[in-house]
């Protein structure tokens, strides 16, 4: 490597400076009966001075030690020989090295200060370009993006891979798609914060060599790399504790909901059982009759509350998955309106047309949107009220569903916030149930591409929702029909 | 069956047992119980049951393997319990070779009732096929391919007619979609559930007073379905 900057060293810088002295001397051996020795002496530093400014320290030195022969060897007497025979010339030789060693050394370091101070400012640009670039980013890829396209830009690399080999390893290749030269990388940069190394750069650029400056450079973009990594690394776990925090709160929230709700079915289930086995209460007396009915009624609401709870976690955790087939809505109404509820009088009128096309439905998932909102409307309606339960289909190739009751009005500013879990408008209470019906129904009414949403109606409440005619492009299909035996 | 009927119980939960143990042997049934699949298949061989009462989520071998390795051998009816969520696993199981299903929570009327179905149609497969089929006021006669309401005939198209007999055949017993579509339509079209459900629609506005409420072809959701028999 130094062998090689060497030869490139002396044949960009000495050999012009050798050159410019030869070209010199052919000219003065041309003009020298015009000329006297001083004066040849002082056109001598001329390519000297050039040499050193042009090729920097080394060529001027050079330049000088060659203009010193040269001009001893072709015009000071006895010409063609390297002696001196008078005084005076041996003084102007002696003077004329003197000075042009001093002015290709002043004219060299002034160059070489010139170039590390360009030098300088190149590196000084290049880190506030990957500073100002890098700054308010927060993820990784991001930011291994940036360092990598901001070294390709300065380094003209053949090829560049980052690597990072922490929780989540991660590779970036650039130019993207190019494949990795079958050589060993040219350089290799640890990218690493403190002792930690979160990963290493690889580049490939096998001419010019990477300068010892370049390299300098490098190690610079790797730590800021390794500190924007720092930095995101944080910001991320902040923001997890963060949503940690969050879901402990629902979890909170859900524990205090639920133990409440789980509570109130087992308190009455205890206190029926152990009345009966008291003794106190008569074989055939009617309590007996009625504490046994509290038991099962408890106990069926303790499954519908589990059942919930099941539904809600599935539907938190994005498990909900929706089997959808042909189903008719009518179907599934029935199915529902077959199953014992715990209803005060009310009265469910169904109001579907009988030529509603079959809709693309999880038929279980279905029953229980329809369970919840038949259940919150014997809740909250009036006992001896009516349920209207219909649907039609509207213009934009959906079925609208309506339940309404004949309940009282939800504040507007409740309206929407009534489908989040564990809303409730009612104190808790007063109305039994988990606070998550209505969210239920959302879940699912989402997963069936459908939309759900509540409004007040001239003398009651109603909840809507849509579902889509087709799946998958697909409208229902249309058995074939035969005729009568 | 001059002997009372014998019922193995193969349940992990204890208290299940013990409660389904006393409530069955109060109702003169003879039963065995069984804590673990391996433990059942062996009392069954030893002592083959007359019907089988299978919770499916066994620990080690389950439900639904124990389910297979029984008809293997024999033909008893399967009555496996599930939970609410599992509307997969019963078809699976019934499409092993259960005969029906409960969900628990149960009551305890359900249980028998499903029992008295399933022994009543163990019987009717061993002795001479019954060619009429009563529920309520309908008649479905097998043999002649009528079928009466009050009396009064109703007609019915080919495939519709196909349906209800073969619901009525199964009368008690709950028939999955895939084993209806299957063995009405034909083995490629099981899957086609909407023929089912268009049918279904059809016949119940035929027979049913109120096709909203069957009283006679129920809907077992996300299985399947059941017709009931006097």
């Amino acid at each position: 490597m130094r062998r090689s900057s060497f030869t490139s060293e002396f044949l960009l810088h000495y050999i012009p400076a050798a050159f410019s002295i030869a070209s010199t001397t052919l000219l003065l051996n041309v003009l020298r009966q015009a000329l006297d020795t001083p004066l040849v002496a002082l056109l001598y530093l001329l390519p000297v001075g050039l040499s050193a400014s042009l090729w920097g320290l080394g060529a001027g030195v050079i330049a000088a030690m060659a203009a010193f022969l040269a001009f001893n060897y072709f015009f000071i007497k006895p010409h063609f020989t390297l002696t001196v025979h008078s005084p005076g010339d041996l003084v102007v030789l002696v003077v004329f090295l003197t000075v042009a060693v001093v002015i290709s050394q002043l004219v060299g370091r002034a160059r070489s200060g010139q170039a590390t101070a360009k030098a300088r400012e190149f590196e000084a640009t290049q880190l506030y370009e990957l500073s100002a670039s890098l700054t308010g980013y927060l993820d990784t890829q991001t930011i291994v993006r940036i360092v990598a396209e901001q070294i390709r830009g300065f380094l003209h690399t053949e090829k560049i891979e980052f690597f990072l080999h922490n929780s989540e390893p991660l590779s970036l290749k650039l130019p993207i798609g190019a494949s990795s030269p079958e050589r060993q990388a040219d350089l290799i940069l640890p990218v690493q914060a403190g002792k930690t190394v979160l990963g290493e750069i690889r580049l490939w650029r096998a001419t010019p060599l990477i300068s010892a400056s370049e390299k300098r450079l490098l190690k610079i973009f790797a730590d800021q790399a390794a500190f924007a990594l720092e930095r995101a690394h944080l910001a991320e776990a902040e923001s997890r504790a963060k949503v940690l925090e969050e879901s402990d709160r629902m979890k909170t929230a859900l524990l205090s909901s639920v133990s409440h709700e789980l509570r109130t079915p087992l308190a009455t289930i205890k206190a029926a059982a152990t009345s009966l086995r008291s003794g106190e209460v008569g074989w055939d007396s009617k309590a007996r009759e009625d504490l046994l009915g509290a038991v099962e009624d408890e106990a069926d609401h303790l499954n519908l509350l589990v059942g919930n709870l099941l539904n809600m976690s599935r539907i938190e955790a994005n498990q909900l998955k929706p089997e959808r087939q042909w189903n008719l809505l009518s179907e599934i109404v029935a199915s529902v309106l077959s199953r014992p509820h715990s209803s005060e009088g009310h009265k469910v009128e169904v109001d579907i047309p009988e030529d509603l096309p079959l809709l693309p439905m999880d038929f279980v998932q279905m029953e229980q949107v329809f369970t919840n909102l038949i259940n919150n409307s014997f809740k909250y309606a009036p006992a001896g009220t009516t349920v209207r339960l219909s649907a039609r289909v509207s213009q934009d190739s959906t079925v609208l569903v309506q339940v309404a009751n004949q309940g009282p009005p939800v504040p507007a500013q409740d309206l929407e916030r009534i489908f989040e879990k564990f809303h409730r408008i009612t104190a808790a209470d007063r109305v039994t149930g988990t606070g998550l019906g209505l969210s239920i129904c959302k879940g699912i009414i989402a997963a069936h591409d459908g939309r759900i949403w509540a409004e007040n109606l001239p003398a009651g409440f109603a909840i809507n929702f849509t579902l889509p005619l087709s799946i998958d492009g697909k409208l229902a299909p249309q058995p074939p029909l035969e005729a009568e035996a | 069956m001059s002997t009372s009927p014998h019922i193995l119980v193969i349940d992990d939960e204890p208290q299940i047992l013990r409660a389904l143990k006393t409530i069955l042997v109060e109702k003169e049934f003879k039963v065995t119980t069984a804590a673990r699949g391996e433990q059942g298949l062996t009392l069954a061989a030893a002592d083959p049951p007359d019907i089988v009462i299978l919770d499916l989520g066994l620990p080690g071998m389950d439900g639904f393997e124990v389910c297979a390795r029984l008809r293997e051998w024999t033909q008893c009816p399967i009555i496996v319990l599930s939970v609410r969520e599992g509307e997969r696993d019963k078809v699976a199981a019934l499409d092993k070779g259960a005969d029906d299903y409960l969900t628990k929570p149960f009551g305890i009327e359900e249980l028998l009732a499903r029992v008295r179905v399933a022994l009543r149609h163990a019987g009717r497969a061993k002795s001479s096929k019954a060619t009429k089929i009563t529920s309520g006021q309908i008649v479905v006669d097998l043999a002649w391919h009528i079928v009466t309401r009050n009396g009064k005939e109703v007609k019915l198209t080919a495939t519709e007619f196909k349906l209800l007999a073969y619901l009525a055949t199964n009368a008690g017993r709950v028939l999955t979609h895939q084993a209806i579509l299957t063995h009405v339509w034909d083995p490629a079209d099981a899957d086609r559930v909407e023929y089912l459900r268009v049918y279904m629609r059809q016949l119940r506005k035929k027979l049913e007073a109120n096709p909203e409420q069957p009283e006679f072809i129920l809907t077992e959701p996300g299985v399947g379905y059941r017709f009931l028999a006097d």
